[in-house]
């Protein structure tokens, strides 16, 4: 569908984007995630149309878009802020990209229509302005206008992010749910890992301008290709010599534990290292607890479901179980 | 970075169009900006002698040798006093609105904003009204003090006590939003950490004002410096009413009377740009600008010792008599009849709408005993065709040039908001800001002796000719508006978000149809506001008008001086001062008018104005509704 061929992005001496590859397929919800500042909205720019790279193609259905006018290339975008125009009523917002094409005016109203019921914005919602809607809502607008014109790919830049946390997941479900049911290939930036994990197909990680790894979000969790994708998603442990020499580990490689894979009183299972080790303290967070646990000469963080079974006191002396295949290791360096 | 449209026929008109708009910016920027002024500097240096030979510091040498500098002296000293008293002044209106609880606060704060409305020479001669030596104030104080200084309002005092109140406009607009910027939370938390309120206002809320009033100094220093009808109408010799009395004189009245103009005026341009440098280099540093995202409303503060309370409220309402007397004077005189008027005292029998409407005849006796009749003498400003020539040739002139500055700035703030970083935005910004470094008097008086002559690239007409100084005054009006528009329509542009931009561009929209359908909408409100406060000064200007004053180019301002000079001379003219207040009072009402459409109806936003237009809806439902129940009923019965 969408494929990104050595781009390179250059503002004045910075070179913003190294050679970035990528394929998108059709249909697919794809996530370029990343630290900010590390190219992940400069890619989808590119793709967009607003930035022009320096070097390297960027292709939609085997066309070369590269040089493409932003407005000629079919590809709609749901901005950070939204982008709403605020001397507009919610309709003519919606209706904006259609009156620019020159459509009828009875066309335009029943596209408007549909597009609204589809997002479940109501007729009274229609007459207001933007400034009267809640974020919400203005975040349905947003991707109202970008659907109702039926470009080929949506993109979406940090949608949620000016969201409270509630209606942030709360509108992450809605945003999967409505990708699935226009089944339009989506592009999504975000910085949020959660994000990333729960709504994409594949994931792009970034890192200052190069991309990581692409993978599953089962992929890119559990089977981290570097070490700045293993470290930037998700919690993890990083195992310190004490550790290494007793799973004899290669010392001069880092190696790493997600908290879940720590296991803490259970019988020994196959070639597991194991550990005494005492709870230095714990993290509630409900659903799950979070402990500090002082061993082998390091702090190991892991958690344990809140079931009331598995709940320890600061002080209380438990046993560490580490299996070998559940370490991630990658090349030391400084 | 931007992808480049490279479909031919776009290019060539896009290119043309470049090149159009930027040789138009030329010949206006050179032709009207540049080269005239320029023309003034350098006629200081050819002047000639007696003889006929150049003689190029014969000036200076008059300079140092007459009484000029001291008209230099006059306004600096002038300038200095109004920086203390006008920011006392202002200051002190902004924080009894704003800050401090003061018992109607809200009726306080119109009448000191009176001066937006009420200003330039309408306000002088208002003050003259009350307080000359046969003034209403003047000669009720009399029969309080009989020992007092009848004369004690003319010269340097009158000047300062009137201007200190009529310049606060620039602080009751813009001191009054940094003060209501001001994040509360911060308040809240130096009060929490044991200051009390006056240590607060001194330690964290006037600090935070400091930027706004620095560059309110400034500019008062300017307008100071820069004084013109105050100092004409009520004697006093500074620099500007010195300059209009030698452009209009000629050389065989006195020394090259024209060049000392011109050097005078270089004078006060050397100032302003010093002061304006310093204020530029001083904004440039960087500002106090509030970090808080979530920024708490401020909640007014009261004082908590009772004396300083009481001193504050009587101070407050002290100050709204100064502001609202003549105000409210001019109100009740415009329905005076002259008698009243003349005697400067209110007669509750002589209520007349004369001075507004119709025209009455006049009858006298002259010193042979015969009786002569005056036909029309009395008239209304609507049937008085030279005052009503005046507001109409001043209303077109200054909407013309309220509006042609807003299109110029918008044009250009667009320009250069899409060339921002670049050298090209700062040219043009540069351009625009040029006029600022040059005090208006200077600008006028290089236009006048400049285009009083044919010249070549305005197709070799006389603009000072006839009719033609008509479309000189409106040049020299927009060019003189065009910094403040431009400071104003550059802080609106800031608050186009990129992203808009690019949303329209994603959904199609070509660059001018993003900036109509999308930019425009946004800043309208802001260059409505532009315009209506261009158009409000430029209405009642004086400085202008008084240069370009001639019998095609009499503005309001000239018909206000002259009726007053005319008044009841040969039995003519018997209610010139009753109409002047009637006319004072009609521009007070359209000015109002347009403050409140533009401020009020204007500021709102699209959701606000839906909100009221639902609001409208139910009650007009109700009342029919209602209506119609009642009509139903009567029908049933």
């Amino acid at each position: 569908m969408i494929q990104l061929n050595d781009i390179v992005v250059r503002f004045g001496d910075f070179e913003a984007l190294h050679k970035i590859n990528v394929h998108v397929r059709e249909g697919e919800f794809f996530t370029f995630l990343g630290p900010s500042g590390c190219g992940k909205t400069t890619t989808l720019r590119t793709i967009t149309g607003f930035i022009e790279p320096a070097s390297g193609t960027v292709m939609m259905k085997n066309e070369d878009i590269t040089h493409v006018p932003i407005e000629k290339r079919n590809i709609g975008i749901v901005f950070q802020s939204y982008a709403l125009f605020p001397t507009m009523t919610v309709r003519d917002n919606i209706a904006f990209g259609l009156k620019i094409k020159k459509l009828k005016k009875a066309e335009i109203e029943e596209k408007v229509r549909t597009i609204a019921k589809k997002v479940d914005l109501r007729d009274d919602q229609l007459v207001k302005a933007v400034s009267q809607l809640s974020g919400g809502q203005q975040q349905r607008v947003a991707i109202a206008r970008a659907l109702v014109t039926e470009p080929a790919i949506i993109c979406m830049d940090e949608p949620l992010s000016n969201l409270d946390a509630k209606l942030r997941v709360q509108l992450r479900n809605e945003l999967k749910k409505m990708q699935r049911d226009f089944g339009i290939t989506t592009i999504y930036v975000t910085h949020d890992q959660e994000e990333a994990l729960t709504l994409s197909d594949h994931i792009a990680v970034f890192n200052k301008g190069n991309i990581e790894q692409i993978g599953t979000p089962n992929e890119v969790y559990n089977f981290s290709k570097t070490e700045f994708v293993a470290n930037f998603i998700g919690d993890i442990n990083r195992l310190e010599e004490e550790m290494v020499s007793g799973l004899k580990l290669d010392p001069a490689e880092h190696h790493f534990i997600r908290l879940e894979r720590v296991r803490v009183n259970r019988p020994e299972e196959g070639e597991e290292y194991r550990v005494r080790g005492v709870i230095e303290s714990r993290e509630y967070y409900g659903l799950y607890i979070k402990y500090y646990i002082r061993a082998a000469g390091q702090t190991v963080k892991v958690i344990e479901k809140n079931d009331g079974i598995s709940i320890y006191e600061p002080g209380e002396q438990v046993t560490v179980g580490i299996h070998p295949s559940d370490i991630m290791s990658y090349p030391g360096g400084n | 970075m931007q992808a480049t449209m490279k479909r031919g026929g776009k290019v060539n008109a896009s290119l043309l169009y470049k090149i159009f708009g930027g040789v138009l910016f030329l010949y206006l920027f050179l032709g009207f900006m540049v080269v005239p002024c320029l023309n003034t500097l350098t006629s200081i240096f050819t002047t000639k002698d007696a003889a006929g030979r150049m003689d190029p510091l014969a000036v200076i040498r008059f300079f140092f040798a007459g009484n000029m500098p001291s008209f230099v002296l006059n306004s600096l000293r002038l300038a200095v006093v109004l920086v203390i008293t006008v920011n006392v002044v202002g200051i002190s209106i902004v924080l009894l609105t704003e800050y401090f609880d003061i018992r109607g606060a809200k009726i306080l704060r119109l009448g000191y904003m009176t001066t937006l409305i009420y200003s330039g020479v309408a306000l002088v001669t208002g003050y003259q009204f009350l307080y000359d030596k046969d003034g209403m104030l003047t000669t009720w104080l009399l029969q309080l003090f009989p020992n007092m200084d009848r004369q004690w309002f003319s010269g340097y005092s009158a000047v300062v006590f009137t201007m200190t109140f009529a310049c606060t406009s620039n602080h009751a607009l813009f001191l009054r939003n940094a003060i209501r910027g001001i994040d509360y939370n911060t308040v809240e938390a130096a009060r929490n950490m044991g200051a009390k309120p006056f240590k607060v206002l001194f330690r964290v809320v006037m600090p935070t004002l400091l930027p706004t009033l620095f560059s309110l100094t400034v500019m008062t220093f300017i307008t100071g410096l820069c004084a013109m009808s105050a100092p004409t109408l009520l004697g006093y010799n500074s620099i500007n009413p010195e300059i209009v009395r030698l452009a209009g004189s000629t050389t065989a009245d006195e020394s090259f009377p024209q060049a000392r103009a011109a050097l005078l005026s270089i004078i006060l341009a050397l100032f302003t740009m010093i002061l304006l440098t310093t204020l530029n280099h001083y904004e440039r540093k960087g500002h106090y600008l509030s970090v808080s995202k979530t920024k708490a409303r401020l909640v007014k503060q009261k004082i908590q010792n009772p004396a300083a309370n009481v001193l504050a409220h009587i101070y407050a309402y002290v100050l709204f008599i100064i502001y609202m007397t003549p105000v409210a004077m001019i109100v009740i005189f415009s329905f005076q009849n002259w008698q009243a008027i003349k005697g400067k005292a209110m007669d509750f029998s002589g209520w007349t709408l004369i001075n507004y409407f119709g025209a009455q005849d006049y009858s006298y006796t002259t010193s042979r005993g015969k009786t002569k009749l005056r036909p029309d003498a009395i008239s209304g400003v609507f049937a008085n065709e030279k005052t009503l020539g005046g507001i109409r040739l001043s209303f077109i002139l200054s909407a013309l040039a309220a509006a042609l500055a807003c299109v110029i700035v918008v044009v250009a703030v667009n320009y250069i908001f899409k060339h921002r970083n670049k050298k090209r935005a700062a040219l043009v910004e540069g351009c625009l800001l040029f006029p600022w470094l040059l005090p208006t008097i200077l600008i006028c008086y290089s236009y006048r002796v400049f285009f009083n002559q044919n010249i070549w690239y305005v197709f070799g007409n006389n603009l000072y000719y006839r009719e033609n100084v008509q479309f000189l005054i409106i040049m020299a009006y927009t060019v003189v508006k065009l910094p403040f528009a431009l400071r104003m329509v550059k802080a609106a542009f800031y608050a186009i978000d990129d992203e808009l931009e690019d949303a329209a561009r994603n959904l199609g929209a070509s660059p001018v149809v993003t900036f109509l359908r999308v930019k425009l909408p946004i800043v309208l409100p802001s260059v409505l506001a532009v315009f209506a406060l261009n158009f409000n000064a430029l209405f009642t200007e004086y400085d202008m008008s008084a240069t370009f004053h001639s019998s095609y180019g009499t503005s309001y301002a000239m018909v206000i001086q002259s009726m007053c000079n005319e008044e009841g001379r040969d039995g003519m003219n018997m209610n010139a001062s009753g109409r002047r207040c009637a006319s004072t009072v009609f521009i007070m009402l359209v000015s109002g008018l347009i403050l409140y459409l533009v401020y009020g109806v204007g500021a709102r936003d699209l959701g606000e104005r839906l909100a009221r237009k639902e609001k409208r809806k139910k009650l007009w439902a109700r009342i029919t509704g209602k209506a119609g129940r009642n009509s139903e009923k009567t029908e049933t019965a």
